[in-house]
């Protein structure tokens, strides 16, 4: 030690020019200032603070790289054997001459960047950046440029073959640490590719400053030998550090649902396709998706990121993910049991909307006025047609069978239907009707329940528009649907001059056969308060219930889910306990074609749990904490 | 505790295909000064740089007063005066800065006698070592080696750059003195004449190998250079054997490196050889009969 500050006080004694240098260019500021005349409305403080920035960040780590570049041409013009010849280790000569460095460095930048910090107030005006936080980074960059260039400067110098291993190595590193940023960057995890990029350089820092003793320790007076340890020492290092970087990574992204912890979840139609997507636990910012076949319990895991949308076909059977990058979306499906998933090669803007056939063989696509039918298997456009000009506001669609697709366009003067044949080839109006606030079709797609702008219901005509009854009942309507087997479920609203909190009968369910007559009217329980539906399975009929309408603290602690019996109108089984409902996905306006098996929920302990209406059986898919921390902050402010 | 001071043991030395020093051993006893001498290029700059420990050799080994120098250099050179080939302190230093920095690194330092030295040599105290001429740096360098009273000295070619006044004070009243105070001087050099006062054993390096390792005294005595007024044609090459031999005059001149004062004279007594003088050879002369023999070997 004594002797490593020996030969720092002798480098630097050697190299003090280079300080009267740096107090000349803390100096040049003020002369230029004198010199050049300020424009109207400038500051001279301002004008020096920039001018000191800009030499003292160029002077330094210029300084740095000369510097660094300059070490081992000590070895090159014999000057290292002065020190070899003396009582000297490597460790002394290589850390004095790296401490003298890094305070020429360091002092150098103090002296020119001192106008600069004194004249704090001109500063604050000019950046958002700290004096400091500067400071650290052009120190960083200039040490760092001291360290790189001393790498440089030995494997140049030594005019050793050895150096197109060195030009190899640096671009595996390099590939290397992008393969490992990739699936982290994939992941949303910036503060982890952070970290990870940082834990990188420091380890180069560390190869370079202990490869630099093993350079000296083993190449002494050899440049060529110099060049070879300090090789074999920083690769060595690098493949380390990348290796255990990559084992990291790989615990990274190998997650599994049940370390995901802020999950939101997506479920098909009848419940047996699931999406989950969250941040993961243990692992910072890095965020997962997993696609779930709830029924053999298999996992996939999906690119999330990119992921703007997620919709399943109303078989179920298949998800169809929305990614979108750099402002195009593509279509990718993932089919149940079918391991790889399939590029639809379908490019599409943001904004244009697309439907799924129930199979998800097809997908029709509208953009740029055309409608478009593709063929998902074999990647090609059957037909296209352009969508009448002025109709542009609002679609929805259908496949009524693979071969026909019907369209519904909302315009402000109503809603026009249209229908495109791919047998025919023809694309016609097939009728109209009145503004609604929305619509369902039934399974066959020949009817449709409109719902008006007063509350009431229509079951109108599905192709033609035209109305056949109108189904409302002395109250307004708070919720209408088709169930599978093509009978109609309604659900009133609680008359308004009885408020939710006070009000002793809960809203009443109407079952209605597919002609619209009554069959079953029953009187919901007072703690339903709103209720909204999930689906049926022929038996049952699943609602989602609260007793208030307002994301309160109250109504989260009222959500349940019930299953009523659709021929008794009784609960026959209730789950308390929801946190937040999973999300329904379901495109189509026609009901599920699979009977509901499970309905999922988040719990208050954050953890996906799966519901069985007809068994009551509950299962937890994954886990997590923050819900339950933000529940507990919920019943803490309530 | 060792005899030797330097041991070297089959010591090679490559720069990529070229070998730059063969499997050299040789051995320098405590007290001793050996001269190695060579052509440039022959390989003595890499085998002093091996000997000091500043290069790694690919194969063999070097010793110091019975200590591995590779791995323990650091502290052997406190017992070690170096005057390197070229001169290498830093050249914005000046002289005294220089015998300051060295001051702090060794356990003994006389600064007295760096300070006389220099003086005696003439070389200003407070001078850049920058500008200083290439036989002032040399003196420098042997008065900073000579600080820490080392009990070995290596000197790579010292004479290089100094005057003749300089080298005769080099080597009579520095190299002398300290040979007489039981100091190992290792000196590689040129300068034949210089050494052959003092040199107790002397090396010859050609091509990387040591072709010559030998006391002086008896290196001396067995080489003579024999001029005949006749063509010698009856000398008997298998008890004399000459290393050269070439015309002079009417008659030849040989160089025998076995001479021996009786078997001459017997050859003399019974072969018709006719008259013939018998010179002693100096170092240099035997040098450069060893090289040119050599040369005409390899050519």
């Amino acid at each position: 030690m004594r002797n490593a500050l020996v030969i720092a006080a002798r480098e630097f004694e050697e190299k003090r020019f280079v300080a009267y240098a740096a107090i000349a260019f803390a100096v040049l500021p003020f002369v230029i200032l004198n010199l050049i005349p300020m424009s109207k409305g400038k500051s001279p403080a301002e004008a020096i603070v920039i001018l000191a920035v800009i030499l003292s960040s160029g002077f330094t780590v210029g300084l740095g790289v000369l510097t660094g570049a300059s070490f081992i041409g000590d070895v090159s013009t014999g000057r290292m054997s002065f020190y070899f010849s003396r009582p000297l280790g490597a460790a002394s000569i290589w850390f004095g001459k790296l401490l003298a460095s890094i305070i020429l460095i360091v002092g150098c930048f103090g002296i020119i960047a001192t106008p600069a910090r004194f004249l704090g107030g001109a500063w604050t005006g000019l950046w958002d950046i700290t004096f400091t936080q500067l400071t650290v980074q052009i120190l960083t960059a200039a040490i760092g440029s001291f360290l790189i260039a001393h790498v440089v400067g030995t494997f140049v110098r030594s005019r050793s073959p050895f150096i197109a291993v060195d030009f190899a190595a640096t671009v595996v590193c390099g590939v290397a640490i992008w393969l490992l940023v990739m699936p982290l960057a994939d992941g949303l995890a910036k503060s982890l590719v952070g970290w990870l990029l940082v834990a990188l350089a420091a380890a180069l820092i560390i190869a370079i400053i202990a490869g630099g003793l093993w350079q000296l320790e083993r190449g002494r007076t050899d440049r060529r030998r110099g060049h070879l340890a300090l090789s074999q020492f920083l690769w060595s290092v690098m493949a380390v550090a990348l290796l255990i970087a990559a084992g990291f990574v790989s615990w990274v992204v190998s997650v599994a649902p049940s370390d995901l912890t802020r999950v939101i979840a997506w479920h098909a139609p009848g419940g047996q396709f699931l999406l989950l997507a969250g941040e993961t636990r243990h692992r910072a910012d890095y965020h997962a998706a997993f696609l779930i076949d709830v029924e053999d319990g298999s996992v996939r895991k999906i690119r999330g990121q990119s992921i703007r949308e997620m919709r399943f076909s109303r078989d179920g059977n298949s998800a169809i993910a929305v990614s979108t990058a750099h402002g195009l979306s593509d279509l990718v499906v993932y089919k149940r049991g079918v391991a790889e998933p399939v590029e639809t090669g379908l490019t599409l803007s943001p904004a244009d909307p697309f439907f799924v056939s129930d199979d998800s063989s097809r997908i029709a696509v509208i953009g740029r006025g055309l409608l478009s039918v593709y063929d998902v298997a074999h990647k090609r456009s059957l037909l296209s047609v352009r969508v009448p000009g002025e109709l542009k506001s609002y679609y929805r669609g259908s496949f009524v069978s693979p071969d026909l697709f019907r369209l519904y366009v909302a315009s402000p003067n109503g809603v026009s239907v249209f229908e495109l044949d791919l047998r025919t080839r023809g694309f016609q109006s097939t009728g109209a009707f009145g503004n609604t606030l929305g619509f369902t079709l039934n399974p066959g797609a020949q009817r449709m329940l409109v719902r008006q702008p007063g509350g009431s219901i229509t079951l109108t005509d599905a192709r033609t528009g035209a109305p056949i009854k109108v189904l409302s009942g002395g109250t307004a309507v708070f919720t209408a649907r088709f169930l599978r087997d093509g009978r109609i479920a309604i659900v009133d609203e609680i008359p308004p001059k009885k408020p939710l909190l006070f009000a002793t009968l809960g809203p009443r369910l109407h079952i209605l056969s597919p002609e619209g007559v009554t069959q079953h009217d029953f009187q919901l329980e007072q703690s339903i308060g709103e209720a909204s539906f999930v689906g049926d399975d022929g038996t049952r009929l699943v609602l989602r219930t609260a007793t208030t309408g307002s994301r309160s603290p109250a109504e989260f602690r009222s959500r349940r889910l019930v299953a009523l019996n659709l021929d008794r109108g009784v609960i026959e089984r209730s789950e308390p306990g929801v946190f937040e409902w999973s999300i329904e996905v379901n495109a189509d306006p026609r009901p599920p074609i699979q009977p509901l098996r499970e309905v999922f929920y988040s719990d208050g302990a954050g953890r996906i749990v799966g519901w069985s209406p007809a068994t009551g059986a509950k299962r937890v898919l994954t886990g997590g904490q923050e819900a339950k921390a933000r529940r507990e902050k919920i019943h803490h402010t309530s | 505790m060792s005899d030797s001071a330097i041991q070297i043991a089959d010591l090679t030395v490559n720069y990529g295909r070229k070998v730059a020093v063969d499997q050299v051993s040789l051995s320098v006893t405590r007290g001793a000064v050996y001269a190695l001498v060579g052509r440039n290029g022959a390989g003595k700059s890499s085998l002093v740089r091996c000997l000091l420990g500043q290069q790694k050799p690919e194969d063999g080994k070097v010793t110091l007063f019975g200590e591995d120098v590779w791995s323990r250099r650091s502290e052997l050179m406190q017992r070690v005066g170096v005057v390197s080939e070229d001169a290498d302190a830093p050249p914005e230093m000046s002289v005294a800065a220089i015998a300051r920095f060295c001051a702090r690194l060794y356990r003994k330092w006389d600064q007295e006698s760096v300070e006389e030295r220099l003086r005696m040599f003439g070389v200003p105290l407070n001078s850049r070592f920058g500008i200083l001429s290439k036989g002032q740096k040399k003196q420098v360098s042997l008065a900073l080696a000579l600080a820490n009273t080392p009990e070995l000295l290596v000197l790579d070619d010292p004479t290089l750059g100094l005057d003749v006044v300089a080298r005769k004070s080099l080597f009579e009243e520095v190299i002398g003195d300290l040979a007489d105070r039981g100091t190992t001087v290792f000196i590689t050099t040129h300068d034949l004449i210089g050494v052959e006062t003092f040199a107790d054993r002397v090396g010859m390096i050609e091509n990387g190998k040591l072709v010559l390792d030998e006391e002086v005294d008896a290196l001396k005595s067995r080489f003579r250079r024999i001029r005949f007024a006749t063509d010698p044609a009856a000398l008997d090459t298998t008890v004399m054997r000459p290393t050269v031999m070439r015309a002079w005059g009417g008659g030849a001149e040989a160089i025998v490196s076995n001479y021996d004062d009786i078997a001459f004279e017997r050859i003399r007594s019974t072969s018709n050889i006719g008259a013939a003088e018998v010179q002693a050879m100096s170092l240099e002369e035997i040098f450069i009969a060893i090289a040119g023999g050599n040369q005409g070997r390899n050519e």
